[in-house]
């Protein structure tokens, strides 16, 4: 890698971090999809030793590193799913020489935890699409709903074998039931409850998938820093 | 490597496999624990059986069906972090948001594409355009007998839409993506293109007129079996359950990274099924997915049989560059 590299007291990162106002702006949402964090060496241990260490991170299929100057920075491509990494599209590693010691700082950018992030607003708008395909499909699905209903009105008889074993009979639908069934038309087919639930239960995962995340790999490369 | 000989076939020859029962490892542990995973299986669909058969009307309607769903899945994948069959099929929090979304589509936009051109859509159509009844004798039948029928036609129907999906390269476009999936785990059956997802739910099973019961029945049997296709949890299945339904150890050969073995196991309930047609291979494999195991993302899953068959399309008709063209002098 050639060029001096920036500082990364700015939290910048080469190439991929916008510069000015744009960058200070990008700073308050970044962290949606950006995972930071620094971490003590132990001591006696070198830039070159703690990259030695972390290699076995960036020797996986689909993933692309290049090492130099104190600073590792990767790529990743469709890894594995059961890459320790594999939610990382890119991001950097530096050793930096502090009076206590070395510190690893690294920063990674995830698309899973930006597309987990964008998930609940997929599903919203999901959603009001089901709602609005149902008030355009109303007078069609009416008829046919009606159609269907004087259908499941007729009264069946259960198989002898059935009525013998105990099984309940079917019952013919209550007439208020029914009414209120009728007002509600054919509300059920379109309804956008599905979606909404999906979309609370994807902020949940993102929220969940944020810190698990973030602690996953902060215990993984301490682990290997550690380890004879 | 040399594979195994399957009938006229060998199986294994490019990725490993294990062939035969008595070759699959058991479930290890306490006599409670081996208790538990033998006989899991069958006692939830007796339950499921015995619950729906009875139930009072207040009570069996589909608001319980997909409440109970939702419940028993959830069991399924604390079970699948308490005994898991492979070590590298672990749920790791990416392969449950996509897995996730793919459930969702089916929830919502799926499931709103299926009001307008689903099967059952299409066929009260036609009834209805040549003023033709649903064949109302299926009523008469006892419920358990009504429910098997249901799910077998739709099996039925199923193998040979999952069958010709692995023979003729149009369908294989669209149902290539789920066997790019390198794990099972209780929500990757919903992975897959959209387009796949609605062919593969088609049936003739709107044809039929049957007691809600029976339905409801229908599909409590068929979660109770249907489910363990994509489960990453070892169990001890009793031999005759794994002699007629499909599981996950012969789920895991469809989906094996071996070309022979994927051609193997197409029911989806029903392994009989497979079994009356001479595809039935028992075993398991732990390598699975396709150019050797790459992970495809949410975003070429959606487009890849487009752009494949795109590629296809040029490769056949597009005008080809001459290797051999001479240079003007």
């Amino acid at each position: 890698m050639t060029g001096q590299a920036p500082s990364m007291d700015g939290e910048r990162m080469p190439g991929i971090s916008p510069s000015g106002d744009a960058r200070s702006w990008m700073r308050l949402i970044d962290w949606i999809w950006t995972v930071r964090g620094e971490l003590p060496l132990p001591a006696g241990q070198d830039t070159d030793k703690a990259f030695a260490k972390l290699e076995p991170f960036f020797r996986e299929p689909g993933t692309s590193f290049d090492q130099a100057e104190g600073r590792l920075t990767f790529t990743k491509k469709d890894p594995l799913a059961q890459d320790k990494m594999s939610i990382y599209d890119r991001g950097e590693l530096r050793v930096e020489s502090q009076p206590g010691g070395g510190v690893l700082r690294y920063w990674m950018t995830s698309k899973s935890l930006l597309f987990c992030f964008l998930a609940p607003l997929l599903f919203v708008a999901f959603g009001q699409i089901i709602v609005g395909v149902g008030i355009l499909a109303k007078p069609d699905t009416e008829q046919a709903d009606k159609k269907k209903k004087e259908e499941k009105d007729k009264v069946r008889e259960l198989h002898w074998i059935d009525q013998m074993l105990g099984a309940p009979a079917p019952e013919k639908p209550k007439k208020d039931e029914k009414d209120k069934k009728k007002d509600e038309g054919g509300k059920d087919r379109f309804s956008p409850t599905s979606a909404y639930v999906f979309a609370g239960l994807f902020a949940l995962l993102y929220v969940i998938g944020r810190i698990l995340e973030d602690r996953l790999i902060r215990r993984r490369f301490l682990r290997s820093l550690s380890g004879g | 490597m040399n594979g195994v000989r399957v009938g006229n076939r060998i199986i294994g020859a490019d990725s490993p496999v294990t062939i035969g029962w008595e070759n699959v490892p058991k479930v290890e542990g306490g006599p409670f624990k081996r208790l538990f995973f033998t006989w899991f299986q069958p006692a939830v669909l007796f339950s499921m059986i015995l619950f729906w058969y009875y139930a009072p009307n207040s009570i069996a309607k589909a608001s319980t069906a997909i409440g109970i769903g939702i419940a028993f899945r959830a069991l399924l994948l604390a079970l699948e972090w308490v005994n898991p069959r492979f070590k590298s099929w672990e749920l790791t929090w990416k392969e449950c948001v996509t897995d996730l979304f793919y459930v969702g589509l089916g929830y919502t936009i799926l499931n709103l594409v299926d009001n307008f051109i689903g099967s059952d859509v299409l066929i009260e159509n036609l009834l209805s355009s040549f003023d033709w009844d649903k064949l109302a004798w299926f009523t008469d039948l006892p419920l358990l007998v009504q429910a098997f029928l249901i799910l077998f036609i739709f099996d039925f129907g199923q193998y040979w839409m999952h069958r010709g999906m692995h023979n003729w390269y149009p369908l294989w476009l669209t149902h290539s993506v789920h066997h790019y999936i390198t794990q099972l785990n209780i929500n990757k059956g919903a992975v897959g293109n959209p387009v796949e997802l609605f062919l593969i739910g088609l049936g003739i099973g709107g044809l039929f007129d049957f007691l809600p019961r029976a339905a409801l029945l229908a599909g409590a049997i068929g979660m109770s079996i249907g489910v363990y296709q994509h489960i990453n949890v070892r169990f001890n299945t009793p031999a005759w359950w794994r002699f007629l339904f499909n599981t996950t150890e012969h789920h895991s050969l469809h989906h094996s990274l071996d070309f022979e073995a994927t051609r193997s196991n197409y029911a989806s309930n029903f392994i009989f099924i497979d079994r009356m047609f001479g595809t039935c291979v028992d075993g398991e494999a732990e390598l699975l997915g396709m150019e050797g195991g790459r992970r495809m993302s949410i975003r070429e899953q959606m487009t890849y049989p487009f752009t494949e068959g795109w590629k296809t399309m040029k490769e056949k008709f597009g005008k080809a560059d001459d290797p051999h063209a001479v240079p003007a002098e």
